[in-house]
C-alpha cells in the first residue's frame, strides 16, 4: 500500500464522525438510564453501542484498504446478493413489532434492508458513472429500477422508512448527476399524482394515522400524537443551556418513548439545549461538508457520484429525523446516524464513511 | 485502461477472467463534477442547518418556558395527606366523637400473581360472598392504576386483621389499609347534637375547594356546624412520578394539622339521664344555664343512630327510619314547633305587667265566658273565682288570661312575643331550626284571607290557636326572665362566649314578678312536682290541646288513655331551679304525653335529682292536688 495513502487520510472527517458518535454513546448512556427511587438503572445499550461501534470501525477500516473503484465490479453481485437476502426475510425473517425485518445467523441478526441500501448505492453509482452528459430516458429508468426492485420487496416487510430512505438517496443521486429537462419536468409534474396513490394503495393504516398525528398532535394525545407532544416537550423543556447530563426528566422518567433509538436526539436536546443542539447540528452539516468535498475532489466519475449517493445516505437521514423529533416531519423509524442506537446501521454508516474516506485519500492518486 | 495497483485479494486469484473482470476502469478524461451537482448539495446543507436551528430555536428558547412548564407538570404531583378531625367531648371530657381505626384490605393487581385465587381468598378472610368481591374488583379495577393499592374491603374486625396479617406473605399483592373512621360511641343519646359525617358529595365539592373525592365532611348536627373547626387542614406530599404514574420519590412538603377537639358543654350523665327519664315517650328535654345560655343537656327521643351514616346508610335503614311513625330524625327541641299551652302564660303575664296592668286587679272567674255564640272554658270547671294576676299564674286560671289579653289585643301580644325571641330561631349553632310562629292579623290575611277574629286572641292567650313555639325558645325565654332580660343564644359549645341576642323588654320588676310566680307555682301550684326542700325552685306547665277540646258523653273530658295517641294533649313544663348557686332551666316536652304536671312534670324533676342530686324526700307526689280538680280536669 502507497504511504502517501495515509498522508492523505480526511483526518477532518474522521474526526467529526468520532466526535459525533462518542457524543452519541454518551447520550445512550443518559438515555438509557432509567430513575427509580433510589438510584438509576441503567440499560446495556450504550455497551452494546460501543462494541457496534469498535465493529463500524473495523469495517471502515476495511473499506479503506482496497481501491475503492473496485467496487465498481462487485456492485452487480452486490445488488443480486441483496435481492437474494430480502427474498428470504419474508420465508424465514424474525418478527419483532408485527415487521419482518430481520435474518437471524445464530449469534447476530442482520437486517437485509440495510445491505440493500449499500448495493443499491453502488449499483446506482456504477450506472450514473456511465456517461457525462445529463441522463437520457434509457440511464434514468433503469438507475430507477435498480431502486425500485429491493424497494418493493422492503416495503412488505413493512417498512416504509428504508423504502423512502432508497428512493430518496436515488434521487439525491440523479439530481446531483443532472437530468435531460424534459425529464425533469415530467417528474416534477407526475410526483404530485404518485403521492395520493402512496396514500391509498401504499401506506398501512397506522402509517396514515402517524401523518394525521402529525399534522395534529391533539388527536389523540395519550396514543399516536404522545411521541411527538412527548418529544417536542422534552426539547422544548432544555430551553438554552439543557437541564445537564442525566438531569433529563422527559427521558428519564420514560415520558418519552423511543428514546435511545429514533428519539435519542431528543434525550441530547433536552440535557443540552439549544447550545448544544446548535453544536449538533453544526458538527453534522461540517460532517455533511467534508462528504461533499470529497465528492467535488474525487479523480473519477464513479467515486465522485458514490460519495453524493452516501451523502444524500447522511443527509436525509439526519435531516428526516432530527426533523421529525422536531416535530416538523410525521414520525416516520428513521434513525440518526451516530446517535441512535442500532446495530446494523452503526456498522454500515462506519463503512460508508471507510469507502468516502478511500474515496478521499486516493484524490491524487492519478493526477500525474 | 491498466490494472493499477492490484491488492491482496486480486492478487491471490489466478483465474484470468476475473482478474479482468476484476480491473479497474480509469477514465481517459478530467473529471469535472456537474456544476448545478455542487450548488445542489450546498444548498441542501444549507437548508438543513437553517431549518433545523429555527426550529431549536423556537422551541427551546422562544417557547422553552411553556415546555419546561409542561414537564414538570409531566412529572411532579401533589398528594394530599388527611389531617385527622378534632374529637367532640362532654363538659367532663369523655369521647362523644372519635376517629377509630379501621382496617380495610386491598389489593395491588401488579403485584398479584393469581388474581381469582387472591380474590376467593380476600372474600373468606372477610367473610363476603364472593361474587360480591369479584363484582366490586371489576367495578373498580380501571379506576386504579396497576400499581395502585384497590381497596377491596372496608371494615374488618382487629382479630380478623391480625389473622390476615399473618398469612399474607403468601398473597403477593394484598394489603392491610389502616383508615380513619369517625365514630360515634354514645349513639342516640347525642345523634341529633353531634349530627355525623359521611362522604362529600358534588355541591359540597364544589362550593369548597379544599375538600376532595372521598373526604369525610359534616353533613349534619355539630359535626356540620362546627366543620371548620373540626376539619383541620390537610396535609400535601411532593412526588416526583414516572411516565407510568409509578411514585420515584416522596417529600413532606406540608404537614397535616389536625382539627381542633371541641369540648361541649352538655354532660354525658345528664343526658342519659334525660333519655332515661323521657323512656318510651317520644319528647324533649331541654337544660340550660339562664347566665351563659350555655346548654348542659338537649335530648330528644326517639333518635337514631348515628354511626349508620359514616360509611353510607343502607336503603333498608334509610327506609327504616323515615318511615317511622315516631320521627326519630327530628330534633324535637328546635324543629318541631308545638302549641305551649299554659307555660305562655309567662310571657303573657310579662306582657301585662309591662302594660300597666296591676297585679292587683282581680278578675272574677266563672269557669267560661261567652264571646258571641263561643264559649271559652277556664280548665277549671267551676271556674277559681276571684283571680289576680300572680293566682291565675300559680293556678293557671284561663279566663283572667282570655280577658286581659283582650284588653292588649293581638297586635300588642305579637310584637311582644316576637321581641322575646318567638317566632324566630334562637341561633343555636345547629341546622334546620325551626322559628315556630307567632300569629298576627297580617299572617292570617296572607295565609288564609280572612281578618283576625278575637275569639284568637283568647287561644293565643293559653299558648293555643296558631300559636307555636319549640321548647329551646321557651328554654331561651325562661333563662332571660331568670338572668335580667338577656336573650342568649343557646350555647353547645363550652368554651363559646355569651351571645346577647336582644333583651326582653321588661323592666326588671316584672320580670322578678314572673319568676316569683314560678316559684309560687313550684309551691303550691300546678309545678309542684318539681318542688324539693334544698333548692329554690320554680315553674310553670302547660297541657297544649292538639284537637279541639272533646267532650264525651256528658260534659266530661276524655281521658289521656282514651284518645288516639296523635289527638293527646302535648305536656309541657318549663321549670328553675337554684341550688348552691347553681341555676339551671330545665323544659320538658312530652308530645302527646297527655298532662304537663303529670307527665312532663316527673321528668324535669328527675333532671333536678341528677343536678342537685337525688331528694332527701319525696313532696307529697301521691296527695292529691290541693286544687282537687275534678276527674277529667287537668290543671296545666
Amino acid at each position: 500500500m502507497d504511504k502517501r495513502l495515509l498522508y492523505y487520510i480526511n483526518w477532518g472527517l474522521l474526526a467529526y464522525v468520532l466526535i459525533l458518535y462518542l457524543l452519541g454513546v454518551g447520550n445512550l448512556y443518559s438515555a438509557s438510564s432509567t430513575r427509580l427511587g433510589s438510584g438509576f438503572a441503567v440499560a446495556d445499550f450504550y455497551q452494546k453501542q460501543l462494541i457496534w461501534g469498535v465493529c463500524g470501525i473495523g469495517g471502515m477500516l476495511l473499506a479503506m484498504t482496497f481501491d475503492y473503484r473496485q467496487l465498481r465490479n462487485l456492485a452487480w453481485p452486490f445488488f443480486l446478493a441483496s435481492l437474494v437476502l430480502l427474498c428470504l426475510v419474508p420465508l424465514v425473517g424474525k418478527k419483532v413489532y408485527g415487521a419482518t425485518r430481520w435474518l437471524s445467523l445464530g449469534f447476530m441478526s442482520i437486517q437485509p434492508s440495510e445491505v440493500a441500501k449499500l448495493a443499491v448505492l453502488l449499483l446506482a453509482a456504477r450506472l450514473l458513472a456511465k456517461e457525462q452528459r445529463p441522463l437520457g430516458w434509457k440511464d434514468f429508468l433503469s438507475v430507477l429500477a435498480v431502486g425500485l426492485v429491493p424497494s418493493a420487496l422492503i416495503i412488505t416487510q413493512p417498512d416504509l422508512g428504508t423504502t423512502l430512505m432508497l428512493m430518496l438517496i436515488l434521487a439525491g443521486m440523479i439530481l446531483f448527476r443532472g437530468l435531460r429537462g424534459h425529464i425533469l419536468k415530467i417528474c416534477l409534474v407526475s410526483l404530485p399524482c404518485i403521492a395520493p396513490l402512496m396514500w391509498f394503495v401504499g401506506m398501512h393504516d397506522y402509517q396514515r394515522q402517524r401523518i394525521l398525528t402529525f399534522l395534529d398532535p391533539g388527536i389523540d394525545p395519550r396514543g399516536s400524537g404522545y411521541h411527538i407532544l412527548q418529544s417536542r416537550i422534552a426539547i422544548g423543556s432544555g430551553q438554552l443551556w439543557g437541564k445537564g447530563f442525566k438531569e433529563g426528566t422527559q427521558s428519564q422518567l420514560r415520558f418519552l418513548p423511543e428514546r435511545h433509538s429514533d428519539f435519542a436526539v431528543a434525550v441530547f436536546g433536552e440535557e443540552w439545549g439549544f447550545v448544544g443542539c446548535l453544536c449538533l447540528v453544526t458538527l453534522f452539516c461540517l460532517f455533511l461538508l467534508s462528504i461533499f468535498s470529497t465528492a467535488v475532489q474525487a479523480k473519477d466519475r464513479f467515486g465522485s457520484i458514490l460519495v453524493v449517493g452516501i451523502f444524500f445516505y447522511f443527509f436525509w437521514q439526519i435531516f428526516i429525523n432530527i426533523s421529525m423529533v422536531l416535530g416538523l416531519m410525521p414520525v416516520v423509524g428513521i434513525p440518526l446516524p451516530f446517535i441512535s442506537y442500532g446495530g446494523s446501521a452503526t456498522l454500515l454508516n462506519f463503512t460508508l464513511l471507510g469507502i468516502v474516506l478511500n474515496v478521499s485519500m486516493r484524490r491524487f492518486m492519478f493526477k500525474s | 485502461m491498466t490494472d493499477a495497483k492490484p491488492n491482496a485479494l486480486t492478487a491471490a486469484i489466478q483465474n484470468k477472467r476475473l482478474r479482468a473482470w476484476l480491473s479497474i476502469q480509469v477514465e481517459s478524461e478530467r473529471y469535472q463534477p456537474p456544476r448545478y451537482g455542487i450548488v445542489l448539495l450546498q444548498v441542501l446543507v444549507g437548508i438543513l442547518f437553517f431549518v433545523l436551528v429555527t426550529r431549536l430555536w423556537y422551541l427551546q428558547v422562544h417557547s422553552g418556558g411553556e415546555f419546561a412548564r409542561q414537564a414538570q407538570e409531566n412529572r411532579l404531583r401533589l398528594e394530599r395527606i388527611d389531617a385527622p378531625r378534632g374529637r367532640i367531648l362532654d363538659m367532663k371530657g369523655k369521647v362523644l366523637a372519635d376517629n377509630r381505626t379501621t382496617y380495610g384490605l386491598s389489593l395491588i393487581r401488579e403485584d398479584c400473581a393469581d388474581i381469582p385465587a387472591t380474590l376467593a381468598r380476600i372474600a373468606e378472610w372477610a367473610g363476603v360472598p364472593l361474587n360480591q368481591v369479584t363484582e366490586s374488583y371489576n367495578q373498580n379495577r380501571l379506576r386504579v392504576k396497576p400499581f395502585e393499592p384497590l381497596l377491596m374491603i372496608t371494615d374488618i374486625p382487629f382479630d380478623k386483621v391480625a389473622r390476615i396479617e399473618s398469612e399474607r406473605n403468601s398473597w403477593p399483592g394484598v394489603e392491610v389499609k389502616v383508615r380513619s373512621k369517625r365514630s360515634y360511641p354514645e349513639k342516640e343519646f347525642f345523634a341529633h347534637v353531634l349530627g355525623y359525617v359521611a362522604e362529600v358529595n358534588d355541591r359540597e365539592l364544589a362550593r369548597d375547594p379544599s375538600l376532595a373525592m372521598g373526604d369525610m365532611v359534616g353533613k349534619l348536627g355539630l359535626e356540620m356546624e362546627l366543620e371548620s373547626r373540626l376539619r383541620g387542614q390537610k396535609g400535601q406530599y411532593s412526588l416526583e412520578v414516572d411516565a407510568h404514574g409509578r411514585t420515584l420519590w416522596k417529600t413532606l412538603k406540608k404537614e397535616p394539622q389536625s382539627g381542633e377537639e371541641v369540648r361541649l358543654s352538655l354532660d354525658i350523665a345528664l343526658q342519659r339521664a334525660g333519655w332515661n327519664a323521657l323512656g318510651e315517650e317520644a319528647g324533649c328535654i331541654v337544660v340550660m344555664e339562664p347566665d351563659s345560655g350555655k346548654l348542659r343537656a338537649l335530648i330528644t327521643s326517639p333518635a337514631y343512630d348515628n354511626n349508620l351514616f359514616t360509611s353510607g346508610i343502607s336503603q333498608k335503614d334509610w327506609d327504616l327510619l323515615r318511615n317511622n311513625k315516631r320521627y326519630p330524625l327530628q330534633n324535637r327541641v328546635i324543629q318541631s314547633p308545638y302549641p305551649p299551652g299554659s307555660v305562655w302564660k309567662l310571657i303573657m303575664a310579662s306582657l301585662f305587667l309591662e302594660r300597666g296592668v296591676s297585679p292587683r286587679e282581680s278578675v272574677y272567674c266563672p269557669g267560661e265566658i261567652k264571646l258571641g255564640n263561643q264559649i271559652f272554658r277556664c280548665w277549671k270547671r267551676g271556674g277559681h273565682g276571684s283571680v289576680n294576676l300572680e293566682s291565675a299564674l300559680v293556678n293557671s286560671c284561663d279566663v283572667y288570661f282570655y280577658l286581659m289579653a283582650e284588653r292588649q289585643g293581638i297586635d300588642r301580644i305579637e310584637r311582644f312575643a316576637k321581641a322575646c325571641g318567638f317566632g324566630s330561631p334562637t341561633g343555636i349553632d345547629l341546622p334546620h331550626e325551626a322559628s315556630g310562629l307567632v300569629p298576627s292579623r297580617e299572617w292570617k290575611w296572607r295565609r288564609l284571607g280572612r281578618p283576625w277574629v278575637r275569639g284568637e286572641t283568647y287561644n293565643v292567650s293559653i299558648g293555643q290557636g296558631t300559636l307555636l313555639v319549640t321548647p329551646i325558645q321557651m328554654a331561651v325565654f325562661v333563662s332571660a326572665l331568670l338572668n335580667g332580660g338577656d336573650i342568649l343564644k343557646p350555647q353547645l359549645v363550652d368554651d363559646a362566649v355569651p351571645e346577647t341576642k336582644a333583651r326582653v323588654p321588661a323592666k326588671p320588676e316584672t320580670l322578678k314578678f314572673v319568676v316569683n310566680a314560678m316559684r309560687k307555682t313550684a309551691a303550691q301550684g300546678t309545678a309542684r312536682v318539681v318542688s324539693r326542700p334544698d333548692a329554690d325552685m320554680g315553674g310553670k306547665t302547660g297541657t297544649a290541646q292538639v284537637v279541639k277540646l272533646k267532650l264525651a258523653a256528658g260534659d266530661r273530658r276524655l281521658r289521656t288513655s282514651e284518645m288516639e295517641y296523635s289527638q293527646r294533649d302535648h305536656a309541657w313544663i318549663a321549670t328553675w331551679g337554684t341550688k348552691n348557686d347553681k341555676t339551671y332551666v330545665v323544659v320538658v316536652m312530652v308530645e302527646h304525653g297527655g298532662g304537663g304536671s303529670s307527665v312532663a312534670g316527673p321528668i324535669a324533676a328527675k333532671m333536678y335529682d341528677h343536678l342537685f342530686g337525688a331528694r332527701r324526700e319525696t313532696p307529697k307526689p301521691a296527695e292529691p292536688e290541693p286544687a282537687a280538680p275534678q276527674p277529667g280536669d287537668r290543671p296545666d
